[in-house]
């Protein structure tokens, strides 16, 4: 073999490897899906609030939503496990820090307050922070700038909801879902349906 | 320059083989339509090859049912890692020469 051949030949393994690296991993099902529900129950949440009707009830409906959530969240990643075309160390790697983060603000949300650690005004600033953590990595690990990004808003939202805590950090949280999560996640749909 | 040609892997050694090893080793698990995709071959084709890599032992497959469609699932095994990363050494060596 000669030396330009083993040259060329190389230069084609690197692009290939390059190119099936950077794979898009994340569909924005899983955040099309928890922003939707997350919001719905954030504007329950503040209508009860405001008409001060079923306010003991608040927190049932918080556990019953989340649980019935997750369960749904796990039978659609299981199935869009099954058919996935590739998977990838990187979408492992994902799936592990978004559970992770999962069982946190689950803990934040109902052990924090269950046990009246603090007051269930701050769960809103106290998750938005874990979701700029989350949305930071998972922009770094798939190397997607504008998505890493969109922890600045997460973080700045959450000062904003810690300096100023009312019943309306509820909606104030319900519109950064919308903007920083539900659409973020349809952006990552229609990217994965160009590239696959 | 001429090389040693005993020294290159021939079941790596073929633009296709080594396209298919370059995927899976950047992935970690690829299905048969995505790699026909990135690798740029037919279904029969490529079948073929994927053979000819199991054979040797680089690469394993899993086959299941989703919706009662079959699906073939590769990833590469550790002596097909072992094989791929000789084979890109050789190819530096031929390089350096």
């Amino acid at each position: 073999m000669e030396s330009t051949h083993a040259e060329s030949e190389l230069s084609l393994i690197r692009k290939i490897m390059d190119d099936s690296r950077r794979i898009n991993i994340d569909n924005g099902i899983h955040y099309i899906f928890w922003g939707i529900v997350v919001t719905a129950a954030l504007i329950i949440n503040y209508v009860l609030l405001l008409t001060k009707s079923y306010m003991n009830y608040i927190g049932l409906m918080w556990m019953v939503l989340m649980i019935s959530a997750a369960v749904v969240d796990g039978i659609i990643g299981r199935k869009q496990e099954k058919k996935s075309k590739v998977s990838t160390f990187a979408g492992r790697t994902l799936g592990s820090l978004w559970l992770a983060s999962g069982v946190a603000m689950f803990m934040f949300g109902f052990l924090g307050t269950m046990t009246k650690a603090y007051d269930p005004i701050f769960i809103s600033p106290i998750i938005s922070t874990t979701l700029g953590i989350s949305y930071f990595t998972s922009g770094t690990i798939q190397q997607i700038g504008w998505l890493r990004n969109t922890a600045i808003g997460w973080w700045a939202g959450a000062a904003v909801m810690f300096i100023f805590p009312s019943v309306h950090t509820l909606l104030i949280f319900a519109a950064m879902l919308i903007g920083l999560q539900i659409i973020p996640g349809v952006l990552l749909y229609r990217k994965s349906k160009e590239l696959i | 320059m001429n090389f040693d040609y005993q020294q290159i892997d021939d079941v790596i050694h073929s633009r296709i083989r080594t396209s298919i090893m370059a995927v899976l080793v950047s992935v970690e698990e690829a299905e048969f339509n995505f790699l026909k995709e990135k690798v740029n071959a037919t279904d029969g084709n490529l079948s073929v090859h994927i053979k000819k890599l199991e054979e040797a032992g680089y690469v394993s497959v899993k086959k299941l049912f989703v919706d009662r469609k079959p699906l073939s699932k590769y990833r590469i095994t550790s002596k097909g890692y072992k094989a791929f990363e000789k084979y890109i050494k050789s190819l530096e060596s031929i390089i350096k020469k």
